[in-house]
C-alpha cells in the first residue's frame, strides 16, 4: 500500500513534538511533503491540515521483532492485519520472523514475501530470513542469495541458538554476506520447561525452564559475536543476569540487545492462574529480573523494545498452561502498557521510552526514528490522556492472545503515518480534512 | 655434502626462489646430468596422493636416483606404523632424502627432527606444500616472461583458505616473489587472522576482477566441506567463488593445485581453456621436484646465502 499514492503534502499543526534524536520537544507544527519530514517550525502554513492540538507526535515506533504468520498461519495473522495492528500501535516499521510455513530460508520465499509487503502492508515490513534450513541449527541458509532476494536480516527467532559451533560458523557467514544476526537466547538442553523455574513453578507443579537457560545461551552469544566482529542483536532479554551480560560486552562486540513490554511489565505471579494465555518464551520472570532489565533499559544498556507480537490461535492459548502454544500479542499495547506502568510511575522517563520505541530501533533499522528535516515522514500520534480497555473488539489483530486483556491503560495511540500518509487514524477523520 | 630440508616457504628468500626456480628450468631444458645417481628417494605418503607422488617419482628416477615407496598397500605405514618410527627406519636403511606426505600439519617438521636426511614436505594436513608453490610459481613465470617478470602482478587466492596447505605455501611464495596477494573467500573459510596478513579479503570473483587481478588461484573445496556448516550449498558458493568464462575476458589466467571439482571452483568449460594454467602446473612438477631433490640432497650446491 506504500509508495502507490501521488506524492501529497499533510500540515500538522500544533501536536507537542518530541524527539530525543533530534532533540525536539515542544508545541509546534510538522508539514510533511512528498514522504518526508519538510519542515518542523511554529506557525508554518499547508493545504492539508490536521489539528494536533492536545496530542503528542513522536518519530514512528519501530518494533524488530514480528510474527505476522504468512506464509502458513493466516488464521492467525497476516500482513494486512499484522501491520494494521502495528499501525494500531504506532509502529511504522516492523521486521517480521521467518518461522512460518514454509519457513523464509529460500530466497524465492523472501522475495515472494517482499512483494506481497509491497501491495498488502500498511506500514514498512522488513523481511528476516533463517540463520539455518529449516531453523534447525545445522546447514546454513543461502545468504548472499537472500540478501540478493531482499532479506534485511537473518534470525533462526522461535528456537535456541543451538550449539555454539554452528552459531559461530552462522555469524561469520552472516557477517561475509553484510546481514545482521537476530537472536533468541535459550539452551534447549535447560529450557526444557514452560515457565519459569521459581517461586510459581514449584507452587505450581508447572515444569521450570531456570534463568540459566537464557543465561548461558546469552553468554555464549556475546562471545562469540565479539569474536567474530558479526553484527549480532539480541532480543527478548528477560534477566538480570542477560542484561549485565549485555552490558558487560557493548564495547567488546557489535552487539545490540532489546526487550519486551511484557518482560517490563508482568511477572511469574500471572503464572498462578495457570492459564495457557501467559505462556510465553522466554517465561515471564521474577520481580528482581523485571527490575533488573527495567534498570538496563533505563541505563541504555539495553538500547530498546520490540514486541515479539505472536499471534495465535485461540484454540492454542486457552488450554492448560502446558499444553498452550507460547507468546503475546504486542503491537498494539506496547506503547499503553508502558506508558501507564513505567513513565506514570516515574520509573521510565517518556523521552528514555521514545528513544527505546523510536529513535534507537530505527537506527537499528536505518534511516527510521527521527523527525530530522529530509527523514521519512513515519511518526505518531499519541492521546497520553486517554484511558481505554483492551478487549477482544479493541484489537485489530485477528488474534487475541494478549496478556493486558481487560486491563484499562492510559495513553493511547490515535494517527500513525508513514511516508506522509495515515495508515491508522482514529482522529475523527481529520487527516482528510482540507483547510 | 650440505643438504636441506624444504618444509615450508614461510621464510624463503625472493632470491632463493629465483634460484631453485633457475634451477627447475636446468632440469626442463635437460641440461642437468644424473645428479641423485647413486641416490636413494624415499617416498613415505601417509596419506593418498595420485599426482604428487607420481610427480616427485618421476622426478627421482630422471635424475638417476633410486626410488623406495612406502605408500602402497602392505607397507609399514598401511601396518599403522608410526611416524617417527617410519623416519627413524628410513634413515637407518641410509635414505638420501625422505619425501613426506601426512595428514598432520607440523609432521614435516617433526619428522625432519628425527633423522639426518633431508625431509622434503610433500603436504602436512592443513599445514605446508613447497613444492606445489613453486610449481605453481614455475608455471605462471613461464607463462607470463620468466620470475623477473611476476613482480607486481595480482593474484586473487580463491575458496578454502583456512583448511588449505597449498593457500599456506602460495601465499607467503607470491609475496615473496613481489605479487600483490588478495583472499576470496567468506569469513567461514579464512583464518582468524586473515586481516593480520595484510592481505585485502575480497567476497567474490566479480570483486577479484574489479581489484584487477590478473591470476586467479582457485583452491580446491573438499567434499565434506559442501554440506552446510561452513558454506550453505553448492549453488551459493559458485555463485560468487566460481571462475567462469566471463571473468576471463580481461585476460586474467586461472590456476589450481588439482584436482579440480567442475562446476565448483572453475565452470567446466574453462578447465582446459587457453586461459587455464592447470595443465602447465603439472608438467612443471617434474622439473621443479628435481631441483628440490638436487638441492635437498646437496648433489647440487645451493646458490643463496
Amino acid at each position: 500500500m506504500l509508495g502507490g499514492k501521488a506524492p501529497s503534502e499533510l500540515l500538522v499543526r500544533q501536536a507537542h513534538v518530541l524527539d530525543p534524536a533530534t532533540g525536539l520537544d515542544g508545541i509546534m507544527d510538522v508539514r510533511l511533503s512528498s514522504g518526508r519530514i519538510a519542515e518542523v517550525g511554529e506557525g508554518l502554513g499547508g493545504s492539508r491540515e490536521l489539528d494536533a492540538e492536545g496530542l503528542h507526535l513522536f518519530p514512528g515506533f519501530v518494533d524488530v521483532h514480528a510474527h505476522w504468520r504468512t506464509p502458513g498461519r493466516e488464521d492467525e495473522e497476516d500482513i494486512e492485519s499484522g501491520s494494521a495492528a502495528a499501525a494500531a500501535g504506532g509502529f511504522t516499521s516492523v521486521v517480521m520472523m521467518p518461522n512460518t510455513d514454509p519457513i523464509v530460508d529460500r530466497p524465492v520465499v523472501v522475495s515472494g514475501l517482499v512483494r506481497r509487503v509491497e501491495r498488502e502492508s500498511r506500514v514498512r515490513a522488513h523481511v528476516s530470513a533463517a540463520l539455518h534450513v529449516g531453523l534447525a541449527g545445522e546447514r546454513l541458509t543461502e545468504m548472499r542469495m537472500l540478501e540478493q532476494a531482499g532479506a534485511f536480516c537473518v534470525s533462526d527467532d522461535g528456537l535456541g541458538t543451538g550449539s555454539a559451533g554452528v552459531l559461530r560458523n552462522g555469524m561469520l557467514y552472516a557477517r561475509s554476506a553484510g546481514l545482521p544476526v537476530i537472536l533468541h537466547c535459550e539452551d534447549h538442553t535447560l529450557a526444557t520447561g514452560v515457565v519459569h523455574d521459581g517461586v510459581a513453578a514449584s507452587r505450581t507443579g508447572l515444569p521450570g525452564s531456570p534463568a540459566s537457560a537464557e543465561d548461558t545461551a546469552t553468554a555464549t552469544a556475546l562471545i562469540l559475536a565479539a569474536e567474530t566482529g558479526a553484527k549480532v542483536h539480541i532480543t527478548h532479554v528477560s534477566t538480570a543476569l542477560s542484561a549485565a551480560l549485555v552490558g558487560f560486552f557493548k564495547d567488546r562486540a557489535d552487539v545490540t540487545a532489546d526487550t519486551t513490554p511484557h518482560h517490563l511489565t508482568l511477572t511469574e505471579d500471572l503464572v498462578s492462574t495457570l492459564e495457557g494465555l501467559y505462556r510465553v518464551n522466554p517465561p515471564l520472570r521474577p520481580n528482581c529480573d523485571r527490575e533488573g532489565v527495567e534498570r538496563a533499559l533505563r541505563d541504555g544498556v539495553l538500547n530498546f523494545v520490540a514486541t515479539d507480537h505472536a499471534p495465535h490461535a485461540s484454540e492454542e492459548k486457552e488450554l492448560p498452561i502446558e499444553e498452550a502454544a507460547p507468546g503475546f500479542l504486542g503491537h498494539e499495547t506496547a506503547f499503553a502498557a508502558l506508558y501507564t506502568d513505567l513513565v506514570l510511575s516515574d520509573r521510565l522517563s517518556l523521552r528514555r521510552l521514545i528513544q527505546a520505541m523510536s529513535c534507537a530501533p530505527g537506527q537499528w533499522v536505518g534511516g527510521a526514528g527521527s523527525l530530522a528535516v529530509g527523514a521519512p515522514a513515519d511518526l505518531t500520534l499519541v492521546d497520553l490522556s486517554e484511558e481505554w480497555t483492551v478487549g477482544r473488539d479493541t484489537l485489530a489483530s485477528r488474534s487475541s492472545n494478549s496478556p493486558y486483556l481487560g486491563r484499562t491503560l492510559k495513553g493511547r495511540v490515535v494517527g500513525t503515518i508513514v511516508g506522509g500518509e495515515p495508515v491508522h487514524d482514529r482522529t475523527g477523520a481529520k487527516f482528510g480534512a482540507r483547510a | 655434502m650440505e643438504t636441506r630440508s624444504f618444509i615450508t616457504l614461510e621464510d624463503t628468500s625472493r632470491e632463493e626462489l629465483r634460484e631453485i626456480l633457475d634451477l627447475a628450468h636446468g632440469f626442463a631444458e635437460g641440461r642437468i646430468p644424473d645428479v641423485l645417481e647413486n641416490k636413494t628417494v624415499c617416498l613415505a605418503f601417509f596419506e593418498a596422493s595420485t599426482r604428487t607422488a607420481v610427480s616427485f617419482e618421476l622426478a627421482a628416477r630422471r635424475s638417476g636416483a633410486h626410488v623406495i615407496s612406502l605408500s602402497e598397500k602392505g607397507s609399514a605405514i598401511s601396518k599403522g606404523e608410526s611416524l617417527i618410527d617410519t623416519v627413524v627406519t628410513l634413515d637407518r636403511l641410509g635414505a638420501d632424502a625422505i619425501v613426506l606426505r601426512h595428514q598432520a600439519a607440523g609432521a614435516a617438521a617433526l619428522a625432519s627432527r628425527h633423522t639426518s636426511a633431508p625431509v622434503i614436505n610433500a603436504g602436512d594436513g592443513c599445514g605446508q606444500h613447497p613444492t606445489q608453490a613453486l610449481l605453481d610459481l614455475y608455471a605462471l613465470g613461464e607463462a607470463i616472461g620468466g620470475f623477473g617478470a611476476l613482480q607486481g602482478h595480482r593474484v586473487a587466492i580463491v575458496g578454502d583458505v583456512l583448511h588449505s596447505r597449498v593457500a599456506r605455501s602460495v601465499i607467503p611464495a607470491f609475496v615473496h616473489t613481489g605479487m600483490e596477494v588478495a583472499l576470496v573467500a567468506p569469513l567461514t573459510l579464512l583464518p582468524p587472522d586473515a586481516g593480520a596478513l595484510g592481505l585485502p579479503v575480497l567476497s567474490s570473483v566479480d570483486e577479484a576482477i574489479e581489484w584487477d587481478a590478473d591470476i586467479l588461484y582457485m583452491l580446491r573445496l573438499q567434499r565434506e566441506r559442501m554440506t552446510g556448516a561452513r558454506i550453505p550449498s553448492v549453488a551459493e558458493y559458485a555463485r560468487y567463488y566460481s571462475v567462469s568464462r566471463r571473468h576471463l575476458e580481461g585476460g586474467a589466467l586461472v590456476m589450481h593445485p588439482g584436482p579440480v571439482n567442475r562446476g565448483v571452483e572453475i565452470s567446466g568449460d574453462v578447465v582446459l581453456d587457453e586461459s587455464s594454467l592447470i595443465p602447465d602446473q603439472v608438467a612443471a612438477g617434474i622439473c621443479v621436484r628435481s631441483a628440490v631433490l638436487a638441492l635437498s640432497t646437496g648433489a647440487i650446491h645451493r646458490i643463496a646465502a
